[in-house]
């Protein structure tokens, strides 16, 4: 007795239980939720079995209606999209303003922490001020859009099913590019300044030190901030509610949106639970690769 | 540290004095109400005023919002914890009516002195019942009419006093309303992906002889035809596909577009924003003549079949039909009742809206009543959307529509 209650206070013990409480935390508040979910997945489930565990099993009955589903397809192609577009989007931008922060002119810092406003702003508020920029007939985009002679007539950024899932990921670049510009500053300011010195000494030039400095030594950030990115945009619900309602005709509908109209518009519990675990196999892809870059953080 | 204590005292003076006050009541029976009205609206005030007349039933109260009252709903009831009594709204009155999760009512309002269903539209009255027997009564109601800016009538040379009564003129008069030079499209309604776009749609396909029961019929290809028209033709603004019926509105209150379909909800900020003279004009009919229908919106009261007081629940709720005559005085609703009229509200156009609004009312139909509702109206704004977008035709969006909706039906 003497030995455990030692070995908790000082050894072993203490390290387990470090470990075991945060552990038993995300096993109840997310594994439990994440099981239950799967399990409802594969049960018929309606009003009056909403409140017990074990409900009628169906086996994959509801994958195979979902996606005999004619909007299936389109709205995972839509998700693809969404994804690819809005990280690639943030990204880029985020490292170039990261980059061009990191020059340290005169009030840098200061304008960088200005920047991250619109990430503290609520994904709900955002889609408000967005609906209003892009909305078809009195939007200011279009207004600036044809004032500077892009187009001639306005765009229904909203209605128009070729352009509504931009409407969106024009939305979401601009929200989450702040963020990834401050994870890239940071990454940035890490890498020890002798290393430029030093290929500076030896005649290399910006391009070659950015490309053998700046992107080998930022690896790691770079892999963590798009597996963040994954599953940022994967949650991007906000953004939707506001803007598009995932219309017209679900050419702007992603799952994360679908799923939430299942369970909660159309009261297809299983359903929505259904498309949940499909959008959890891909989260679960991005969380290996989140781990695993963030890994190499150690030991640079 | 000083007030807070003070505070403490004063609470718990306040407790020892109502405790001693409270013997009195301390075999009340106590209902719970659940509905999403604020403290402006109908269900907190009358549920205070009923609280004073100390009739041995306390109702206490609770707020929902608006997206969470049907789930919220259900996982109480499948819980054993859902409220005495719910407002619940109309198209999803039979997914609860229909596996008895409210009480049968029919005995009780058969006996009733003050619930009398001759008293009610029928619209609302149907939306409440389910094989014939009656789950609930209905709480309020509105539906859906024509707005049209006069001003722009007259500018335009049509005559203010005959607005469009058919399609064919209603379109016609959108034509000449059209005015891109000046940013004004002829009309204004909603085909948004959600219950709303339904909601506009379903009254245009009732006029023309379909139901949701046979959305693909003739007269339904006909409304969705004449709704591309207008938008292929921009006589409506392409964002009407992504647009509230309130936002929709906002735009012609601004005098951005020349008529607008919606309901009375409108008429409070229209009187305060439109700097115009307006007239509302019943819903245009398919042609001269043919029947009249229209969308028919707000909440029903129900009781919850596991409520342990039947009888007291439906005392509250008598009492709550009994102030019917307050609804639109006090509260700017319209009650479902035909015995009741609209009071004079003294501003002329309010008021004349108000006796178009109430005439609909004798055509509104209720969206249902079946269980399943929400996805036979997923179907139809599926339709709208794919052949107001150009992706389909119309007949071809009803035709898919038809089959979704005939898999739930079955």
């Amino acid at each position: 007795m003497k030995r455990v209650l030692s070995s908790i206070t000082d050894g072993r013990g203490f390290d387990i239980a470090l470990v075991a409480l945060p552990l038993a935390f995300l096993l109840l508040l997310s594994g439990l939720p994440l099981l239950y979910n799967v399990l409802m997945s594969f049960q018929e489930v309606d009003m009056f079995s909403l409140g017990t565990l074990w409900r009628p099993f169906v086996g994959f009955e509801n994958y195979r209606k979902l996606f005999e589903q004619p909007e299936t397809l389109p709205i995972l192609g839509n998700t693809a999209i969404f994804v690819t577009a809005s990280i690639a989007g943030q990204f880029l931008i985020g490292f170039g303003l990261a980059l061009f922060f990191w020059t340290n002119f005169p009030g840098a810092s200061w304008l960088r922490g200005l920047f991250l406003v619109s990430w503290v702003m609520p994904g709900l508020v955002v889609g408000a001020i967005w609906n209003w920029i892009l909305s078809g007939d009195f939007g200011v985009l279009n207004f600036l859009l044809r004032e500077s002679g892009l187009i001639s007539g306005n765009i229904f950024w909203r209605s128009d099913p070729n352009y509504s899932l931009w409407a969106v990921v024009i939305a979401n670049v601009w929200l989450g590019t702040s963020f990834n510009m401050i994870l890239l500053s940071v990454g940035l300011s890490a890498i020890p300044g002798d290393l430029y010195e030093a290929a500076e000494l030896d005649g290399a030039n910006a391009w070659q030190r950015f490309w053998t400095i700046t992107l080998p030594m930022m690896r790691s950030s770079i892999g963590a901030l798009i597996a963040l990115g994954l599953i940022f945009t994967l949650q991007q619900f906000d953004l939707f509610a506001a803007i598009t309602s995932g219309g017209p005709n679900n050419s702007s509908n992603v799952t994360q949106y679908w799923a939430w109209d299942m369970s909660f518009r159309q009261y297809d519990f299983a359903k929505g639970a259904t498309i949940s675990v499909i959008m959890i196999v891909f989260v679960m892809l991005a969380s290996i690769v989140y781990v695993r870059s963030t890994r190499h953080e150690v030991r640079g | 540290m000083g007030i807070r204590k003070y505070a403490m005292l004063g609470a718990l003076a306040l407790a020892t004095v109502s405790s001693f006050c409270i013997p009195a009541q301390a075999e009340d029976v106590t209902i719970t109400v659940w509905s999403l009205d604020r403290d402006i609206q109908p269900a907190p005030n009358l549920i205070a005023d009923y609280n004073k007349l100390n009739t041995g039933i306390k109702v206490e109260y609770r707020q929902i919002q608006f997206d969470d009252v049907v789930s919220e709903a259900m996982r109480a009831f499948s819980t054993g914890q859902a409220p005495d009594i719910i407002a619940v709204d109309n198209p999803e009155h039979a997914l609860f009516a229909s596996r008895n999760a409210f009480l049968d009512l029919t005995d009780m309002i058969a006996k009733s002195e003050v619930v009398k269903t001759a008293n009610y539209f029928p619209g609302p009255l149907a939306s409440t019942m389910w094989d014939g027997k009656n789950y609930g009564i209905p709480k309020a109601t509105n539906t859906i009419a024509l707005y049209y800016n006069k001003d722009m009538f007259k500018a335009k040379g049509l005559d203010p006093e005959k607005p469009p009564q058919t399609w064919t003129e209603l379109v016609d008069a959108a034509r000449k309303l059209t005015d891109p030079a000046a940013n004004v499209y002829g009309l204004t309604f909603s085909a948004k992906a959600n219950e709303e776009g339904t909601f506009q749609f379903l009254p245009w396909a009732q006029m023309a002889g379909a139901s949701y029961e046979n959305i693909n019929a003739e007269g339904a290809v006909k409304a969705l035809d004449t709704w591309k028209t207008i938008l292929e033709e921009k006589l409506a603004s392409p964002d009407t596909l992504t647009r509230s019926q309130w936002d929709s509105t906002g735009t012609f209150n601004s005098g951005n577009a020349a008529m607008a379909i919606s309901g009375p909800w409108e008429l409070d900020r229209m009187v305060a924003e439109a700097k115009f003279d307006w007239g509302v004009t019943l819903l245009p009919v398919p042609e001269q003549g043919a029947e009249r229908s229209s969308a028919m919106g707000d909440f029903n009261w129900a009781i919850f079949a596991n409520t342990d007081h039947p009888e007291e629940a439906f005392k509250v709720l008598e009492y709550f039909v009994s102030q019917d005559n307050r609804m639109f005085k006090d509260f700017g609703q319209l009650p479902a009742r035909l015995d009741i009229a609209i009071p004079e509200t003294g501003e002329p156009k309010k008021d004349a809206a108000l006796k178009v609004f109430v005439e609909q009312l004798k055509y509104a139909k209720p969206r249902g009543p079946h269980p399943e509702w929400p996805k036979i109206s997923k179907a139809i704004q599926d339709a709208i959307q794919a052949s107001l977008t150009g992706q389909m035709t119309s007949q071809e969006a009803l035709d898919q529509a038809a089959a979704k909706i005939k898999a739930v039906l079955d």
